[in-house]
């Protein structure tokens, strides 16, 4: 287990150096000067060229790059051009919003997914496995987005039990917060629930022509107990692995909901940045994202571990 | 009356073609404490016939026929009852020790299972059983403690597992089918031993299914030969290898690698030409004359059941007589 546990700790500092090696010099090649975005185009060049130096641009490229990793490892992000504000207190604020959406959408659609997928698989071939198969493609094909704007028009414009988009801020109360959230999250959970059922319903099929499947129902028992003791955890690992990658879109790829429903979250931080050349936020944040998904699917190796003795390395097997 | 009595028993699947009989009428009958030894080529429906005892079968099998074990009809008996037998009176261990076992349960898990969905029994009296169990197959608890998984035992081994899960519950019937086939040679001979010990010892009737008749041989009271879904011929052991009659049978028994010193080595091994038919195509008559150099015209027609000796019985229209020469 150890073994195991410092091979992917290694693999994981090693991935988070490489990114964020991509992501400095992916900006530095960018055009756009960030101090002429500041002044804009009417400065004068000594203005420029002190604000340059004001602001680190002046000095090597590879000095730069170990200032800032060491700045992040201190935990010491960047000022904001745009918003004249520190780049973590934006952070703190957005993920307020988007962490609770993420786990409330990945919440969601694993509540809805599994027990549709072991259901579906259970009925191999059957109507109900046809029926729920023909939702989960529809679940699949519908756009979030369109389906948001439905969920809008039905819940908030027609019967007025949830905000039509905003976010009441958790100081008004965690309910309000919540309920602000409802809508988006089901938009997000929706398709992602539709993919994660036929993961797990093609996995759980797999997993159900095993021989042990067989052996387990030689011992007395039933389809069901054979399906869910046996079955189901054997059947974990793909859909765990979808899982994790579905949580890290979630996370950062939640720029059109958020824009769907006014949410202030991390991907819309992310698109305005883009769009005002902030590049201390957009280094930043894009850097820390890298690192979640890179935690994430480090988290998911563990849960491949718990799951399967198999990957349990040196536990004196 | 007979333990297990097998009538009839038919097993059609659709294909594009029409319906193939995978089974074609096969009897079999098995006493309390005895042991049958059933010996066929690959696909001939051998498993099948196993897994139709088991009540195993995929759902699109049709089934007819009886199977009775212990006077009931396991066929008309619903699948609540089925769960009950199985495991308890009936088990089975399979060929492939590597995946019949599951990855990511503990050994002690899953010897213990039967014990408690069979006899009701708490988690420290089952785990206590288990390792019993475990060391009656020859795994004792101070080297295979029950928290190994399977992959950290042989292949061997994991059969003793798989023997142990199967002996758990006390049952009246073992089905083993091919249970050394895919393990070293060196391992068969163990392995066919604790069987036979524990067969011997629990009072337990055996079906082994087998392709090598040397096992059955060694192991069986009475012997069924099948081939392309039915019994050829069929009775004791020592009358069957005393005096085996149909040319399928003999061409198997041409088939055995001998042991060293009988002067054969040298030669190469008989074959028996051609393959087993397509169940969908099967030839009507005889299935096997297409392959049987004995066979005549009239073995178009359906063969006749002779019988040869008390027991011993042949479908054959032109049955050999005197010993195999093998």
């Amino acid at each position: 287990m150890s073994v195991f546990l410092a091979k992917r700790a290694l693999a994981l500092v090693a991935t988070l150096l490489i990114a964020s090696l991509a992501i400095f010099l992916v900006l530095e090649v960018l055009p756009g000067d960030p101090a002429l975005i500041v002044l804009g185009t009417g400065a004068q060049d000594d203005t420029l060229a002190a604000l340059r130096r004001q602001m680190g641009l002046d000095r090597p490229m590879l000095e730069r790059y170990l200032v800032w990793i060491a700045d992040l490892l201190r935990g010491t992000l960047g000022e904001s051009y745009t918003y004249g504000r520190p780049v973590a207190d934006l952070i703190g604020e957005r993920v307020l919003v988007s962490l609770p959406l993420a786990v409330m959408a990945i919440l969601l659609s694993t509540a809805i997914a599994l027990p549709l997928g072991v259901a579906s698989a259970a009925r191999h071939g059957r109507l109900s496995d046809t029926a729920i198969m023909g939702f989960v493609q529809l679940g699949v094909a519908v756009p979030n987005f369109w389906f948001a704007m439905l969920l809008i028009l039905l819940f908030a414009v027609n019967l007025g039990w949830v905000p039509a988009g905003g976010f009441a801020g958790w100081e008004e109360g965690a309910g309000s917060a919540l309920l602000s959230l409802l809508l988006p999250a089901i938009a997000l959970a929706l398709p992602q629930a539709a993919i994660l059922a036929r993961v797990t319903r093609s996995s759980v099929l797999e997993v159900m022509r095993e021989d042990y499947v067989r052996t387990a129902r030689a011992k007395g028992l039933t389809r069901g107990q054979a399906l869910w003791r046996h079955g189901v955890r054997n059947a974990l690992i793909p859909v765990v692995t979808i899982m994790g990658l579905q949580f890290s879109f979630l996370l950062a790829g939640t720029i059109i909901i958020e824009n769907v429903f006014y949410l202030p979250g991390l991907g819309r931080l992310i698109f305005q940045a883009i769009a005002q050349r902030d590049l201390v936020v957009v280094k930043d944040l894009v850097v820390l994202l890298a690192a979640t998904v890179i935690l994430v699917n480090f988290l998911v190796d563990l849960s491949y571990a718990a799951l399967d003795p198999r990957l349990r390395l040196g536990n004196g097997g | 009356m007979a333990l297990l009595e097998v009538r009839d028993l038919r097993i059609e699947f659709a294909t594009p073609q029409g319906p193939a009989a995978i089974l074609d009428g096969v009897d079999l009958s098995l006493e309390r404490g005895r042991s049958l030894g059933l010996v066929g080529e690959s696909g001939c429906g051998k498993s099948m016939t196993a897994l139709a005892i088991m009540g195993l079968l995929s759902e699109q099998a049709r089934v007819s026929g009886t199977i009775a074990f212990d006077g009931e009809d396991l066929l008309a008996l619903p699948e609540p009852a089925l769960c009950r037998l199985r495991g308890r009176r009936i088990s089975m261990i399979f060929q492939e020790p590597m995946t019949a076992l599951n990855p990511v349960k503990t050994i002690g898990r899953q010897v213990a299972e039967g014990l408690h969905r069979h006899l009701r029994l708490g988690r420290t009296e089952a785990e206590a059983r288990a390792a019993r169990l475990l060391d009656r197959v020859g795994l004792p608890g101070q080297r295979f403690p029950l928290s190994l998984y399977p992959h950290q035992l042989s292949g061997g081994q994991r059969q003793r597992v798989m023997i142990a899960a199967a002996m758990a519950c006390g049952p009246d019937l073992l089905i083993a089918d091919e249970p050394t086939t895919a393990l070293d040679v060196t391992l068969q001979a163990q392995v066919l031993d604790l069987i036979a010990e524990l067969v011997e010892s629990e009072g337990l009737a055996l079906l082994l299914i087998a392709h090598d008749l040397g096992v059955v041989a060694e192991m069986a009271d009475a012997v069924a030969v099948m081939y392309s879904g039915r019994i050829v011929e069929a009775g004791p052991a020592t009358a069957v290898f005393g005096a085996m009659a149909h040319p399928y049978a003999r061409g198997l028994f041409a088939a055995m690698p001998k042991g060293p010193g009988d002067g054969t080595t040298a030669d190469r091994l008989a074959t028996i030409p051609g393959q087993v038919p397509d169940p969908a195509g099967r030839p009507l008559g005889c299935a096997f004359a297409p392959r049987c150099s004995q066979a005549q015209d009239l073995c178009a027609a359906e063969p006749p059941v002779e019988s040869l000796s008390a027991g011993h019985w042949v479908r054959c229209r032109y049955p050999q007589r005197g010993t195999a020469t093998a």
